[in-house]
């Protein structure tokens, strides 16, 4: 079936954020892999954010608001023609406390749902995650297209009511497709992703067990990729996709793979892993659950709950359905990630 | 070679005392096709069997009257463990086949070259497992069913083509009228096929015979005692005999015996949860089971139907009866569906003086906890995907399931020891291979042992993943292959 026609112009919440301003790289300057004519409205927190997408794209027009604040919706959208589609990528993962969660993951995408429904605009693109899933029973197992929800703690709950919110919004008639990335990865990444450089070329990467849990990762420009095929592929409303890259890594070789990139980007890596064993992740997921539900949120517990656990998933229906193809798998993803924390000066 | 037209089928056991040249004990899917072929080989063969013989059609198929009749212990046993696991055994002549979903499955290739490699299991070629497997297949006529599958079985083939899951038929072993229905078929257990095609060739069949231990000096075994029908004491002398009697009582048997090292202590079972959901319209078909699987997360997790008589619904319902009970008013809607996992736990089957049943205990590991959890989870959405009204978990305090959001809360209160986890798939207690952990040889040879073989669910290296009559059969039979050559008789 031929892809739609491109939107007369598009939305993007969030733009600010890592997944964000890719976006805007891609859709609004001539050296992305999507670049479009139209308008391409970007939801901004303040003036700050505003900057930093404006150094991303020129063209980029943005507004100031928040998805938690339907108001500010109202005028993202106003004047935008019916063939408009919004991608919805605004979310937190690591707040400050775990009531941040719901009144951005869950109520944000509630809000826009609602919004764009109102405005009649053509399609909501909606970021989703992982995370309402939880993670695979055992390390064989994958998550296919349809799985049951299982959220894990608060982020995970609330995608999940995010997810159902815009489920909502498709039984009151809007044209809605969710996108659910695992781990992603590449180039404007957040400063604790550079953590993650500096604990591997450490020999430091915490490993549990045997390091035989699989993590499906996505390289950045891949997830773009994804949520484009997501948006211009004609189909029923409602449908939800993992966007991931073409197969699931071992924790064994995530680590081998990030040091042997850091290795030919010429820095120095220590060979190993902190190795941890299974009890220590059960642990740090119970802690993580206790201090979750006092309503408080401890980043490095929250990861390494979740890192003794396999999440992978199966991205098939992707494929066929939208013609999706991961064009960069870990190591050369990676080697693009090591250069842009170089040029942007980041230590690793 | 052939017994006269008029040999009586069974007889109850009598006499104080019996010889043949091989005993065989009992007379289910190992135990029958072992008698078939040693018979017509020219063996002199007895078979003993501790139930009854039941005429096929005189008890209703999966009712609560044929678990009185043809199960031990009026239909379910308990192995100890965080949860117990309840189990089930036929206790009649036929063995479970007589009692069982009369589904099959062929051992898959994969697993025939993961027992091979990992218990070093001598001459397992797939090539000539799949020739038996023809024979079986024709011998007991397994079959697709005849016209359109039953409402429960499409119920699974329509959940998961919604959600793009592998499924399938499961053939069975049944004969069907001309023109008859999916649920019309005459099973083709043993007391139909094996079992008279042992008499045909000579073999004697002694029901109500309980076999309590094998008189063993050195390397050999010579008599068994045994009880008779009237519980006075037998004995029967033998040159050679196989044990087949069941995942739980040949390992039992051979231990009251004397023989313990390795035996019943590799119990492998698959684990399985149940739900029932209920429907628009009505489905439930009392006195049959679905064919239809769903191997989508197989080996790990598959899913099914159970059978759903009155009954079992309100067993399904039993976990949560005050939130629950309301369904069982409405049954001819609601048909109850299980879902069984690979489990990496293991159990025991051990002896105790002085008692007639061995003490089993299984224990399931944490993963084993997260598949059942899992698959009852990915079962509910399959209810959901199929167009169910409400699914019902068999848990403590589940929740009534309407809608996905829902799985979350069931996904959050579950836990396997909250559940009433049952199986009716037990293997493994004497597994068979020339690896140091097996308890006997590769083709059933108990360790230590010059005339003692196992040649039932007992040897199956571990639990397979599938159903597991059809490998049961295929293993004995190419084990009684074996022996024949072997051990052929002169003249």
């Amino acid at each position: 079936m031929d892809d739609l026609a491109l939107p007369a112009a598009t939305v993007i919440t969030g733009s600010a954020g890592w997944l964000g301003r890719a976006l805007v790289h891609h859709l609004a300057t001539d050296a992305g892999d999507h670049a479009r004519d139209g308008e391409v409205r970007a939801l901004v927190l303040n003036q700050t954010e505003a900057d930093a997408v404006h150094a991303v794209s020129a063209r980029a027009r943005a507004i100031i608001g928040s998805v938690t604040d339907p108001d500010s919706l109202e005028r993202l959208l106003v004047g935008l023609p019916p063939d408009t589609d919004v991608i919805h990528t605004a979310g937190v993962i690591h707040p400050a406390k775990v009531s941040d969660f719901f009144a951005v993951n869950a109520g944000g995408a509630a809000n826009v749902a609602a919004a764009v429904q109102r405005a009649g605009l053509r399609r909501m693109v909606h970021v989703s995650s992982n995370s309402p899933f939880g993670t695979n029973a055992s390390d064989e197992d994958t998550f296919r297209a349809h799985e049951p929800y299982n959220p894990y703690l608060g982020y995970g709950e609330s995608k999940m009511q995010g997810e159902l919110a815009v489920l909502d919004q498709v039984q009151a008639g809007l044209d809605a497709v969710i996108v659910r990335p695992p781990w992603f990865y590449g180039p404007l990444q957040p400063p604790r992703q550079t953590t993650f450089f500096r604990l591997v070329r450490g020999g430091r990467f915490p490993k549990f067990g045997a390091g035989m849990q699989r993590r499906s990762m996505v390289y950045v420009d891949n997830l773009v990729q994804g949520i484009v095929r997501a948006e211009l592929t004609p189909g029923p409303s409602g449908r939800a996709y993992w966007i991931a890259d073409e197969r699931a890594y071992t924790v064994n070789e995530i680590i081998e793979t990030v040091g042997r990139a850091l290795t030919d980007e010429g820095y120095e890596v220590k060979p190993g892993a902190m190795a941890l064993p299974v009890i220590a992740g059960r642990v740090a997921e119970r802690a993580d659950r206790i201090i979750q539900s006092t309503g408080r949120y401890q980043q490095q517990l929250h990861v390494m709950g979740e890192m003794a656990h396999s999440i992978a998933c199966d991205i098939g229906a992707a494929q066929t359905e939208l013609g999706y193809r991961p064009a960069v798998a870990l190591y050369e993803g990676m080697r693009r990630s090591i250069q842009w924390c170089r040029r942007e000066g980041l230590e690793l | 070679m052939t017994g006269p037209a008029s040999t009586p089928i069974h007889t109850p056991a009598t006499e104080a005392r019996y010889d043949a040249e091989i005993l065989i004990i009992g007379s289910g899917a190992g135990g029958a096709t072992t008698a078939a072929l040693l018979a017509e080989a020219g063996f002199d063969v007895l078979v003993v069997e501790e139930g009854d013989w039941v005429e096929q059609g005189s008890v209703v198929s999966f009712s609560l009257e044929q678990m009185d009749r043809q199960y031990r212990s009026g239909g379910v046993t308990v192995a100890l463990g965080l949860p117990s696991i309840a189990y089930t055994e036929g206790r009649c002549a036929g063995g479970g086949t007589e009692v069982n979903s009369g589904l099959y499955r062929r051992p898959p290739a994969e697993l025939l070259e993961r027992w091979r490699s990992q218990y070093h299991i001598r001459d397992l070629d797939p090539d000539e497992m799949y020739v038996i497997a023809d024979e079986i297949e024709s011998a007991i006529n397994v079959t697709t069913v005849p016209g359109a599958v039953s409402a429960p079985s499409a119920v699974l083939r329509r959940g998961a083509d919604a959600l793009a899951w592998q499924n399938s038929e499961s053939p069975r072993w049944m004969t069907y009228p001309p023109g008859g229905s999916a649920s019309s078929g005459q099973r083709q257990s043993m007391t139909r096929t094996y079992l008279p095609r042992a008499q045909r060739a000579g073999a004697r069949l002694l029901t109500q015979c309980r076999v309590r231990k094998l008189s063993i000096s050195g390397t050999s075994a010579s008599d068994a005692d045994v009880v008779l029908a009237d519980g006075s004491p037998g004995r029967i002398h033998f040159r050679h005999v196989f044990v087949c009697g069941g995942a739980i009582h040949t390992p039992a048997l051979l231990q009251r015996s004397g023989l313990r090292e390795r035996i019943g202590d590799t119990l492998a079972v698959h684990p399985t949860v149940k739900l029932a959901a209920r429907f628009a319209e009505p489905i439930n078909i009392p006195d049959d089971v679905p064919v239809h699987q769903v191997k989508e997360f197989a080996p790990e997790i598959s899913f099914g139907g159970s059978a759903s008589h009155p009954g079992l619904v309100a067993l399904a319902l039993a976990d949560n009866w005050g939130e629950f009970s309301h369904a069982l008013h409405e049954w001819e809607r609601v048909c109850v569906y299980y879902a069984a996992i690979t489990s990496e736990g293991k159990g025991r089957v051990k002896a105790i003086p002085g008692l007639r049943d061995p003490l089993v205990t299984y224990n399931l590991t944490a993963r084993d906890k997260q598949l059942l959890r899992s698959g009852l989870s990915r079962l509910t959405l399959l209810m959901l995907a199929a167009g169910a009204d409400e699914v019902y978990p068999s848990y403590h305090n589940a929740p009534v399931v309407r809608s996905s959001a829902d799985i979350a809360s069931l996904q959050r209160s579950f836990a396997a020891t909250k559940a009433t986890v049952m199986t009716v798939h037990l293997c493994s207690t004497v597994p068979i291979g020339e690896h140091p952990r097996c308890a006997a040889g590769s083709f059933g040879q108990v360790r230590g042992m010059r005339n003692v073989w196992v040649n039932d669910a007992s040897m199956l290296p571990d639990a397979p993943g599938v159903n597991p009559q059809g490998s049961v059969m295929a293993f004995a039979i190419r084990n009684a292959q074996r022996f024949i050559e072997t051990e052929r008789p002169h003249g």
